[in-house]
């Protein structure tokens, strides 16, 4: 894991390099760098703060909160039914998965668990947001580099993914699906055949753009050996997810901890690659979304019957206690620590979302970069404005 | 000229689309023109069968946002049995629903236990003026002839008591 490769050690030696010339006597007149609030790359309104020497970066820090909402405030005004409308407006792209957590943890207060239909449907329901997501990343991803087909790509794929979250919980976007104990209702008639069918849809997909972006000559001169993050730098700010996987670390909170939720029902591969660097986590995301796709089909071959909703009171109190539950969405680690004084409503949720501190390594990693590589990194270290700020 | 062959496939990428797109069709639906149609479950707009309706409030209460307005006095029905006492009944002065607040999330239609409100996949109500967003009785009464059948549910789901 310390082995650091080549490029790892040349992007080193260029941010000490940097730091060194801070220190010169002979210093030039830096320039300080707005990118952001409003910036059609920074997905939202994060600002960056950049101070450069030339076309090198220096400093640089992201300043985040032009777009806090304060839902941890809000969730203790509101009933534990009301949070999850909430909550999946966190990270908007992939809103199932916001709520997940914070069912299970109140869940895990009530010491109820769902039936293992409803488990299956909550399992696939998350993989879809997370397909959602990602997808709509991957296409992304081509924009920040002037690439503009792969986008049309992939907001032509994922509307058939959000067609089937709509179908099945009413809400494009916001589901609102999940309640403590179980689901609100069941599949709708002929839905596991349509997913199998968008399933197939999205695996050409991702070769498409596996071939298209990924094969593309420009798009690796760019984003090979760029913002190269070493295991234990990744570690140590706390990344989660595939920026994290991105650097060699085998480390998945779905087959890592047992939930009462279906992945441990199927067997999929957690995809790692060495390079830490920009097309490493650009990669790993690719091959993640295949790989969910695989979890979604063999969960739609074993899905039992039975009620989709455990026996909950009609007015949910949730007993005095204390609960954390995370998982594994698309963006990393998310998770709530759910303090409960036996009211209707939750007395104290912190929430803890990936975006938060994946970008908390912007500072380490822009150090000696060039400007136009803030945005490639900047895009592949992929975060969602929701979610930085809540 | 090692960045040639991406810029050659980036152009037969085109090339297919454009071919693909004049044989079978754009995947987009011109809407005004053409319409789709969203799935039965989709929450579009929120119907009230005003008769079922008691303003017991359960709704104004649960509504995360607060855009519910109910206001309702009592009043005396004839009694159901002849020779029996006038029953009080609830009746509806005001059910409002401000669709500027609303934020879809359903808990209203879920918490309703009377029956008296149901998700429509409606969608085109949108108004020039903010103020013409609040539905009065009467607007979601007439909302009640577009709410579908609920519909049926996949195999090896658990019949509805």
């Amino acid at each position: 894991m310390t082995m650091l490769s080549e490029r790892q050690q040349l992007s080193y030696i260029a941010s000490q390099a940097a730091d060194a010339r801070l220190n010169v006597e002979l210093e030039t007149e830096g320039m300080t760098l707005n990118i952001g609030p409003q910036h059609p790359a920074t997905h939202g309104t994060l600002r960056i703060i950049a101070r450069l020497d030339g076309e090198q970066v220096i400093w640089a820090e992201p300043s985040a909160g032009y777009m806090h909402r304060g839902y941890e405030k809000l969730t203790e005004v509101r009933t534990f039914p009301q949070v999850t409308s909430l909550i999946n407006r966190i990270d908007w792209l992939g809103s199932f998965a916001n709520e997940v957590p914070f069912i299970l943890a109140a869940e895990k207060l009530m010491e109820i668990e769902a039936p293992p239909r409803a488990q299956h449907i909550r399992t696939i329901l998350f993989e879809l947001s997370r397909i959602a997501n990602v997808g709509l990343f991957l296409g992304d991803l081509g924009v920040q580099m002037g690439a503009i087909t792969p986008v049309f790509l992939a907001f032509r794929d994922r509307e058939y993914v959000l067609n089937l979250i709509e179908g099945a919980t009413g809400g494009r976007f916001h589901p609102n699906f999940d309640r403590i104990g179980g689901l609100k209702d069941d599949l709708p008639q002929g839905w596991i055949d349509e997913t199998r069918q968008v399933m197939k849809k999205l695996r050409g997909f991702c070769d498409e753009i596996e071939d298209l972006l990924f094969g593309n000559e420009i798009f690796q001169s760019r984003t090979r050996g760029i913002g190269v993050i070493p295991a234990d730098v990744a570690r140590q700010y706390g990344l989660s997810g595939a920026n994290l996987r991105a650097s060699g670390v085998d480390w998945d909170l779905r087959r890592d901890q047992s939930l009462p939720m279906a992945w441990d029902k199927v067997d999929f591969k957690v995809w790692t690659h060495p390079d830490g660097d920009s097309w490493a986590r650009c990669w790993v995301r690719l091959q993640e979304v295949r790989e969910s796709t695989k979890i979604v089909d063999q969960l739609l071959d074993t899905m039992p019957a039975g009620p989709v909703m455990a026996k909950v009171p009609r007015i949910i109190k949730v007993p005095e206690g204390e609960a954390w539950v995370s998982t594994e969405n698309p963006l990393g680690e998310m998770g709530y620590y759910v303090v409960s004084k036996g009211d209707l409503g939750p007395f104290r949720v912190k929430i803890r979302s990936a975006s938060f501190n994946n970008i908390s390594i912007t500072p380490w990693v822009l150090k000696g970069v060039y400007v136009p590589d803030i945005i490639t990194i900047l895009a592949s270290l992929y975060f969602i404005l929701g979610d930085i700020d809540r | 000229m090692p960045k040639l062959p991406g810029l050659i496939k980036g152009l037969g990428v085109t090339m297919g689309t454009l071919v693909r797109t004049v044989k079978d069709g754009a995947n987009t639906v011109q809407y005004p023109h053409a319409k789709e149609s969203p799935p039965v479950r989709a929450r579009g707009v929120i119907a009230l069968r005003e008769d079922n309706c008691t303003a017991c409030m359960l709704c104004a209460r649960s509504c995360p946002d607060w855009c519910i307005y109910i206001e309702a006095h009592k009043q005396l029905a004839p009694p159901r049995r002849a020779g029996g006492k006038p029953r009080q009944v609830n009746h509806l002065d005001r059910f409002d629903i401000d669709y500027a607040l609303c934020m879809y999330c359903g808990i209203c239609v879920e918490v309703c236990p009377f029956d008296a409100l149901f998700w429509s996949p409606e969608y085109e109500y949108s108004e020039p003026r903010i103020a013409d967003l609040l539905h009065d009785k009467t607007k979601l009464g007439e909302w009640m002839e577009t709410v579908p059948e609920a519909p049926a549910l996949e195999v090896g789901a658990e019949k509805k008591k």
